[in-house]
């Protein structure tokens, strides 16, 4: 759930990167941090453990002029993905306005990104959610490494529901497509945004207004 | 729908946490949701950052709550962690909203926890205002529009 706060003309909106174990969530957040300017980003924190995996969550704001006259600040966070932390991502998960399904395309995650997709749609159906109301991306990583699946039967796999949701080809640890990712799932939860809080997505919006 | 606060609302929560800041001798404190969004803050400054605090205030409080649940408690109402010269304390506003203080050690915990009380509640009095604003009041259409710019981030 979006928070607005009209006295300082201030959006906050959640994002959260979900996913298995190792599929590259926090290096999303790493190459993001990289990638954009100082004026668009806070600090990258890390609760990891000492061997660098995620142990509660990694955490980054970013801001935008995206609506007009508010300043939009998105709380970026990744859960862990290892099993045993579900209710850690329960926690992470509440309020999210937003979701990018990382799935590790080598061959024998496969399981593990059913898995953990069906742990996404289970936690947020707890949390009083549905996978079909939460705007979500699923991004395609490691693309870059050999034994990867073709992107066909990935959509297959994790891209079967009634709708087809937006995916992206991606490889976290060169860079490529994880901007894309990024401008993909924050224009999905500011449409989402206008219309819940309108009733009509900007693109009726800008029809009525031509009309 | 968002949960939203007005001028109006943020400085009835702002006078409140001033109102504390000073009776507890306390350095900083903010109001923020379980989800990690700041509603209102004094004291606390960027150095600081108020979103980090708020975001890791509210995952330490709700795993204090699961923890809770396991010892077969019905919540732990507050949580403390104190430092050498920093200290920090959260207590739940209501189901959703938590108070965060943060104090150096020439403050005592007793203090705080004494006038975090009376704080809470009247923040649950603001919050309930909020809420049946929300349920009788629709927000006008014309708010919010977005940007044209193709992008919402771009590479430096």
């Amino acid at each position: 759930m979006s928070f607005i706060n009209y006295a300082t003309r201030e959006i906050q909106l959640k994002i959260v990167y979900y996913g298995c174990g190792l599929c590259g969530k926090t290096t999303n957040l790493q190459v993001i941090h990289e990638m954009l300017a100082d004026e668009s980003k806070g600090k990258l924190t890390s609760l990891a453990t000492n061997q660098d995996r995620t142990l509660f969550f990694d955490f980054m704001p970013l801001v935008a002029e995206a609506i007009k006259g508010f300043s939009t600040k998105f709380q970026m966070y990744t859960v862990p993905g290892q099993v045993m932390y579900n209710l850690t991502r329960r926690l992470v998960l509440k309020g999210v306005d937003g979701v990018v399904f990382t799935a590790d395309s080598q061959w024998d995650k496969m399981e593990e990104n059913v898995e953990s997709f069906n742990n996404l749609i289970e936690n947020l159906s707890l949390q009083g959610d549905s996978i079909d109301k939460v705007p979500y991306v699923i991004q395609y990583n490691k693309m870059d490494l050999p034994s990867v699946a073709p992107v066909n039967y990935l959509e297959f796999l994790l891209n079967n529901r009634g709708v087809r949701h937006p995916s992206i080809i991606a490889s976290a640890k060169t860079g490529e497509g994880v901007l894309e990712t990024l401008n993909l799932v924050t224009r999905l939860v500011l449409n989402n945004f206008i219309k819940t809080q309108t009733g009509r997505s900007p693109a009726e919006k800008k029809n009525l207004v031509l009309m | 729908m968002a949960f939203s606060l007005v001028q109006n609302d943020v400085e009835k929560l702002d006078r409140i946490l001033q109102e504390l800041l000073v009776q507890s001798e306390a350095n900083g404190c903010l109001v923020c949701d379980y989800s990690g969004y700041v509603l209102a803050q004094q004291g606390v400054d960027a150095q600081q950052d108020p979103l980090l605090i708020s975001a890791l205030g509210a995952g330490v409080f709700s795993a204090s709550r699961e923890l809770a649940r396991l010892l077969g408690e019905d919540k732990f109402s507050a949580v403390f962690h104190q430092g050498e010269r920093k200290s920090i304390f959260i207590c739940a506003v209501n189901l959703d909203v938590l108070l965060v203080v943060i104090f150096t050690n020439d403050a005592s915990v007793g203090l705080v926890k004494l006038y975090a009380g009376p704080a809470t509640a009247a923040m649950r009095g603001v919050l309930e205002e909020v809420r049946h604003r929300e349920l009788t009041v629709p927000v006008p259409e014309h708010t919010f529009v977005l940007n044209d710019a193709e992008n919402v981030f771009t590479k430096r």
